[in-house]
């Protein structure tokens, strides 16, 4: 009846005049958690980046449709607002600008029926700090700046506590981390989820799947989603190897060397 | 028609007031410099890149004399703080008046310093009695008239273990009329004393800007000043601590922010004459649109100033292609047991920082505003005076989001 929470069909991305995604499809609906995994290299950040509207990304074809609307044209901010999140991989530092300033400044401007004053979101972020168990001092420094890996992974997870988008694209949330952290923010994203919420899992390692359990899990291999399973995919993945299904999907041997040199750089 | 800034319209000046003759013999002798001066030399090291030599000071009027006037707050009053005029200074406490009236600054630095301790117009005497502490900042306030000029002076005098804050602001109107302001500010801290200067310059359009401040710190003296430079068309600022006694600390800050077609330019000096001393200057500047700006700043270690402790660092944020910003520090050091350390940077906005903040749905307007407060916190959470930070977060705020600026044609 209704559209799809997020409907990607023969998606084509360039990055720096290079095809990275070659005609990807994917549909997500409300309440749903789906997983992407893939070896490095294969263009699984492109994908968030893409769907985030980073500049530099190119589509050269196909579509993104979000509850139904094209949303190729609409600036970052603009998608943000209407609810998507991305949880970077790698989050920026921003010299100067304090978490609970840059936070209050997002809320208020995704949730434009109700601005908070400064005391108001205090409370308000306290009640998320409190959720997702995250030191309380954080919020305090600048953002990113000077945060251990875990933190600013888990500085990621209470934007999205914050924030409460619609559809959150996690990349790579597991990396970097030991296994406390893994549990600590895995135990995160699972309060988050609800029935109102897409997830899209991005990750490289079956191990996160372990505390998330997904609905759905996807290969991305080559620019496009080669396979997808259950949980027992993943879990044959991590037996075989992404090199396993490679040579069953019969790619080209131009497609498998990129793959193996890009697994070789990890 | 007015008088231009002239031999006869000194004289008509010197004639309305009601000065004392040393004064205005001053004036005089002042003019002298000034006809006799070369224009500073943009290759040399205090006015590098900083070309007035087509300079026309024919294009100002004389200056109104008098000014807005300075008030001393009536808790002070009964201390033996004096805070007055010049002229009221030179009448009331002229033995006081006379010894420190262009000690620290004087008029033969350069043609600008000269032309001002000649046009002298407007300004402050302000002593601080020995051990008493003026907690609520001292403010002055100077404008100029399109076309016209004016000749700022402040002498400022803190006695031993005394303390004090000045805010002192420049603003007027934009104006397609150039105006100029030639200002001095001389302050001498004394034993354990501590002094806040804040200049303001905030001008409209068209007026010209030049201000050498200079301090003087003897032993165990605290001297921070914030040098402030938002508005005018063309602004130079000098700013040098002279730390003439052991132990004496100085915090340099400077902030500015030029847009439209703006120039800064600023020298700073951190002289340390005596040892075990410290200075602390961090200068930080952003630029917008094809606005340039300049900053050279020298640490001069002396032989004797054994100990000294000297931190230089200026900062730029880069906000358009066209806008330019130059550094360049400079040592001096005879001293050789010193730590100094000294840097500068020209930067961009990295759009990775505006994207991070744009994925969360801050426009970019606003995302922009967020990293300039972030580069400009670091001065704004030094600054000591709660109304001056406030004011100047508004002030940045709106030079961000540009409707402030009104373009002068040229
Ligand atoms: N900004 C960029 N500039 C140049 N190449 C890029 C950029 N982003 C990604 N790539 C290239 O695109 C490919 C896919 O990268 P990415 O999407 O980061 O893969 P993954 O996240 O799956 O490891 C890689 O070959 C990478 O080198
Ligand atoms: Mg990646």
């Amino acid at each position: 009846m209704s559209d799809p929470l997020l409907h990607i069909e023969g998606l084509r991305v360039e990055v720096e005049g290079r095809e990275i995604l070659k005609g990807l499809d994917l549909t997500l609906d409300k309440g749903e958690i789906h997983a992407i995994m893939g070896p490095n290299g294969s263009g699984k950040s492109t994908l968030a980046y893409v769907l985030t509207g980073r500049p530099g990304y190119e589509v050269t074809a196909g579509k993104i449709a979000y509850n139904g609307e094209n949303i190729l044209d609409l600036a970052p901010d603009e998608r943000a607002q209407k609810g998507i999140f991305l949880a970077f991989q790698y989050p920026t530092e921003v010299p100067g600008v304090s978490v609970v300033n840059f936070m209050r400044t997002a809320y208020n401007a995704t949730h434009p029926d109700d601005q908070k004053s400064a005391m108001q979101f205090r409370m308000y972020l306290q009640e998320k700090i409190d959720l997702l168990e995250i030191p309380t001092e954080l919020v305090d420094r600048y953002v990113n700046q000077g945060f251990s890996g875990g933190e600013k992974k888990r500085n990621e997870i209470l934007q999205m506590a914050v924030l409460q988008p619609q559809l959150a694209v996690m990349d790579e949330t597991d990396s970097g981390l030991d296994i406390d952290a893994l549990k600590h923010v895995s135990a995160g994203v699972n309060k988050l989820a609800n029935d109102e919420v897409g997830i899209l899992l991005i990750t490289h390692y079956q191990r996160l799947l372990n505390y998330i359990r997904p609905d759905k899990v996807h290969v991305l291999m080559a620019g496009r989603i080669v396979r997808t399973g259950g949980f027992d995919l993943a879990e044959r993945l991590e037996a075989e190897g992404y090199a396993g299904i490679a040579a069953e999907l019969g790619l080209t041997d131009e497609e498998i060397a990129e793959l193996r040199s890009a697994e070789a750089k990890v | 028609m007015t008088d231009r800034l002239t031999r006869d319209a000194l004289e008509g000046l010197a004639s309305s007031l009601s000065e004392p003759g040393w004064m205005t013999e001053r004036r005089h002798g002042a003019f002298d410099l000034f006809e006799k001066l070369d224009m500073p030399d943009p290759k040399g090291d205090e006015w590098r890149y900083v070309d007035v030599r087509d300079f026309d000071f024919g294009q100002f009027d004389v200056p109104a004399v008098g000014g807005k006037g300075v008030e001393l707050p009536a808790e002070v009053a009964d201390r033996g703080v004096i805070f007055t005029d010049l002229a009221t200074a030179a009448t009331q406490h002229a033995e006081l008046f006379k010894e420190h009236y262009f000690t620290e600054v004087p008029t033969d630095e350069h043609r600008f310093t000269a032309l001002h301790g000649a046009f002298v117009s407007e300004g402050f005497f302000l002593y601080v009695p020995r051990g008493v502490e003026v907690e609520l900042p001292l403010e002055a306030f100077h404008t100029v008239a399109p076309g016209g000029s004016v000749f700022p002076h402040a002498t400022i005098v803190v006695d031993e273990n005394a303390s004090l804050t000045v805010v002192d602001s420049f603003r007027s109107e934009d104006s397609d009329r150039p105006a100029l302001c030639a200002s001095v500010v001389e302050v001498e801290a004394r034993r354990g004393s501590t002094v806040n200067y804040i200049s303001l310059q905030r001008w409209g359009r068209n007026v010209h800007h030049f201000q050498t401040q200079r301090f003087t710190g003897h032993r165990d003296s605290t001297v921070r000043s914030l040098a402030v430079n938002l508005g005018s068309t063309f602004a130079r600022t000098q700013v040098e601590s002279v730390l003439t006694g052991e132990g004496s600390f100085s915090e340099m800050l400077g902030l500015y922010f030029a847009d439209a077609d703006q120039h800064f330019a600023q020298r700073t000096l951190q002289n340390h004459a005596a040892p075990h001393a410290v200075s602390d200057l961090l200068y930080k500047g952003a630029l917008k649109e094809r606005s340039t700006s300049e900053y050279s700043g020298l640490i001069k270690v002396a032989k004797q100033a054994q100990g000294t402790d000297a931190y230089q660092a200026n900062r730029n944020l880069v906000l358009s292609e066209e806008s330019k910003a130059r550094s360049i520090p400079q040592l001096e050091i005879e001293a050789n047991e010193v730590r100094c350390t000294h840097g500068a940077t020209v930067s961009p906005v990295e759009e990775e920082h505006l994207f991070y903040l744009m994925s969360r749905g801050i426009d970019r307007v606003t995302a922009q505003k967020l990293v300039v407060f972030g580069f400009f916190g670091e001065v704004l959470d030094r600054i000591r005076v709660p109304a001056v930070r406030d004011e100047l977060a508004d002030a940045i705020s709106s030079k961000v989001e540009g409707s402030q600026v009104l373009e002068m044609s040229a």
